[in-house]
């Protein structure tokens, strides 16, 4: 494993309440760099929610995040992110979505161009390049020109890899990324996802998908309610869980 | 009646075709680029300019076109302010349109799937590339048949400009009416210009928002 | 000044909640016509809507007051009114229902067939209720629309608001304050109904909503 210096990422004592509901209830993480976090637990644990208030899609109630030379402190008194400092941040990690969330209107390689291009200034011919070698490497440089519509979910999906990756990012957030797919088209995925753990990503992924969990991951955290009810190595989770809830949890998933 | 006396009338209702579609064009010209405003306005601006163009909108929208285009042609009067029939009627056209198409325009904007915003925005765009890249042409894609629409409408609508004497189509049938004392064949092919120019323009929507459909 | 021009409420009302009511009625039939199995009827319903809706009401207002006239049916400008409104009606609220029944999907159909229900039954019972469901808010929204057209009365007459106002500007040449009463009028009609509109949606799509 890598050495164990500062966590390159770290979030601490988040919390995000809905009006009544509190959705994250003081949920800490940190994860070193090259390694790869692997989130799971039952529906509505608040799994996708926390990973999104990595990138701040979601704002924290409260809470401390850390990445790289990068700080903030949310929470009343303290002023919110200015447009630089997201968009710092989001340069730096990197997120997929379920639902793929590519651009409809723009083709394959506008897609993955245009982050480059406004984020990071790089010329048209830089993000092109950029982007057909991304595009090799998830093995869809023939798709360069289709628009999305064209492309089937895996394909997608691996295109959505692609444009995020396309600004280097030091982090890479996956939400349930194979959930919307069929299970052969979802093991593509993985396989693409193992290899950016093998090329050393650091990578936070929420998943169903146990497998990827055990094969993949340095870390597993277990979430329920909204809480971390266990972290470990992945052997240890799944062969000998001490919480009560992760073993219903792990019951209900491994025991089909 | 004979054919050629319907073409005989038709003929001169054509100057006030031409009209009616220059009231329309510029009512569209100028009520489209300000309803777009307004929607940015009542989504994005501090409270009391969105309320403004909240009301703006709400007048523009709730009052009849009619009652619009008397209050500028027979209204201002009252306060000295003389425009001639063409210019209350394009304020008023224009108003009505920019209402309207105020709308349809925010309608479209909220259509746009939240995981586009989110996609955007966790890829480092700014807000402003975010509108401009991701979210304009998406939504205007829905938006284009809805105002293509509203232009027709806003085209028969020209008909009440009549009322103020702008020299559009109902104008000149007005006049053919009392030197030909027929007005019933004058305005059967005032109706028959109408839809004339009507059903192949909604023809026109209905395949371009067909169209639209397919690419996303 | 005021009160006189908003004596005129009292036509616009009726016109517009008389005509409604006729062209809701009549908008079944027109309805029916466009979903008929008969190839012609559903023709000719077609032909209905489309010539209707390609005219501009004031136009047909003037056919029916004017144009009648010289072929010996002389209306009242009230009836003129009234006649030409329920029918624009009838097409537009036809063709939201023909948009309603679309919605609502062959599996309904079909199910109360298998049940052995009337076409009656299924038309009254399950049908109807549904798609009145689907459809209150574009009828309000028309409705409103509608509301704002019957000031074209009028141009052929009818002493309701706008005339009044007229009136009232070339009596006295305080055009703006007689028409700001009258645009006023129908501000304070039409934002509440907006908002009705809106809730009722909000509401129907909570409560109604199955898939």
């Amino acid at each position: 494993m890598s050495e164990t210096s500062a966590p390159y990422l770290s979030a601490k004592n988040i919390t995000k309440d809905f009006g009544e509901t509190r959705v994250l209830d003081d949920v800490s993480m940190g994860i070193n760099s090259g390694d790869v976090i692997s989130i799971v637990g039952p529906s509505g644990a608040g799994k996708s929610t926390f990973l999104r208030c990595i990138n701040l899609l979601e704002t924290p109630t409260s809470g401390l995040l850390e990445i790289g030379d990068f700080k903030i402190s949310i929470g009343p008194g303290h002023k919110s992110a200015t447009k630089k400092e997201l968009s710092t941040l989001r340069r730096n990690v990197g997120m997929v979505f379920q639902s793929f969330n590519l651009f409809p209107h723009l083709t394959v390689m506008e897609n993955i161009s245009l982050a480059q291009k406004r984020v990071l200034g790089r010329n048209d011919d830089e993000a092109k390049e950029r982007a057909m070698t991304l595009l090799d490497r998830v093995g869809l440089r023939d798709k360069a020109d289709q628009y999305p519509g064209r492309c089937s979910g895996g394909q997608q999906q691996r295109v959505a890899i692609a444009r995020s990756l396309s600004l280097d990012p030091k982090v890479m957030l996956f939400d349930e990324p194979t959930s919307a797919l069929d299970p052969e088209v979802g093991a593509e995925i993985l396989s693409v996802m193992k290899e950016l753990a093998n090329e050393g990503m650091t990578m936070m992924v929420v998943t169903h998908e146990m497998g990827f969990a055990r094969e993949v991951a340095d870390t597993v955290h277990v979430m329920v309610d909204g809480r971390v009810v266990e972290s470990g190595n992945p052997e240890k989770i799944m062969n000998d869980p001490e919480h009560p809830r992760t073993r219903k949890f792990l019951g209900a998933v491994l025991g089909r | 009646m004979q054919a050629q006396t319907w073409f005989g009338y038709i003929w001169e209702l054509l100057p006030g075709v031409v009209t009616a579609l220059e009231l329309t064009g510029i009512a569209l010209a100028l009520g489209y680029p300000l309803a777009l405003l307004m929607a940015l306005l009542i989504n994005s601006a501090p409270r009391p300019i969105a309320w403004l163009s909240i009301a703006f909108v709400e007048v523009g929208r709730g009052i009849p076109l009619l009652v619009l285009l008397y209050i500028f042609y027979q209204g201002l009067p009252q306060i000295d302010i003389i425009p001639s029939a063409m210019n209350a009627a394009i304020t008023a056209f224009t108003w009505s349109t920019a209402g309207y198409a105020t709308e349809i325009i925010r309608s479209s904007l909220q259509s746009v799937p939240n995981g586009q915003l989110e996609a955007a925005s966790s890829v480092g765009l700014s807000d402003s590339d975010r509108f401009r890249f991701v979210i304009l042409p998406q939504a205007a894609r829905i938006a284009i048949p809805p105002l293509m629409g509203l232009a027709i409408i806003m085209f028969q609508l020209t008909s009440l400009a009549y009322v103020i004497a702008v020299s559009e189509v109902m104008q000149a049938a007005y006049f053919l009416g009392t030197k030909t004392f027929n007005y019933l064949p004058v305005f059967l092919a005032a109706a028959a210009v109408y839809a004339a120019i009507t059903i192949p323009a909604s023809a026109l929507v209905t395949s371009i928002e067909r169209r639209l459909a397919r690419h996303v | 000044m005021v009160l006189y021009i908003l004596q005129g409420l009292i036509w616009t009302v009726i016109i517009t909640v008389g005509s409604f009511a006729i062209g809701s009625l009549l908008g079944v039939a027109v309805a029916g016509a466009r979903t008929a199995a008969s190839k012609i009827v559903r023709v000719l319903g077609r032909i209905y809507v489309e010539i209707i809706r390609s005219v501009p009401p004031l136009v047909w207002l003037f056919l029916v007051f004017f144009g009648l006239a010289e072929i010996g049916l002389k209306l009242t400008p009230f009836q003129a009114a009234m006649l030409t409104f329920s029918v624009i009606a009838s097409a537009y609220l036809g063709e939201i229902y023909r948009g309603g029944l679309a919605t609502l999907g062959r599996g309904q159909i079909e199910a109360s067939n298998s049940l052995g229900l009337s076409r009656l039954d299924l038309l009254v019972r399950i049908v109807s209720p549904q798609v009145f469901r689907t459809v209150s808010p574009s009828m309000v929204t028309y409705g409103i629309g509608l509301m704002k057209d019957s000031a074209l009365a009028s141009t052929i007459g009818v002493v309701e608001m706008t005339f009044r106002a007229n009136q009232v500007t070339q009596n006295t040449g305080q055009g703006l304050a007689a028409f700001a009463i009258v645009g006023g009028a129908y501000l304070l009609l039409s934002i509440p109904l907006g908002f009705w509109a809106r809730g009722v949606d909000e509401k129907m799509r909570k409560k109604y909503v199955v898939n």
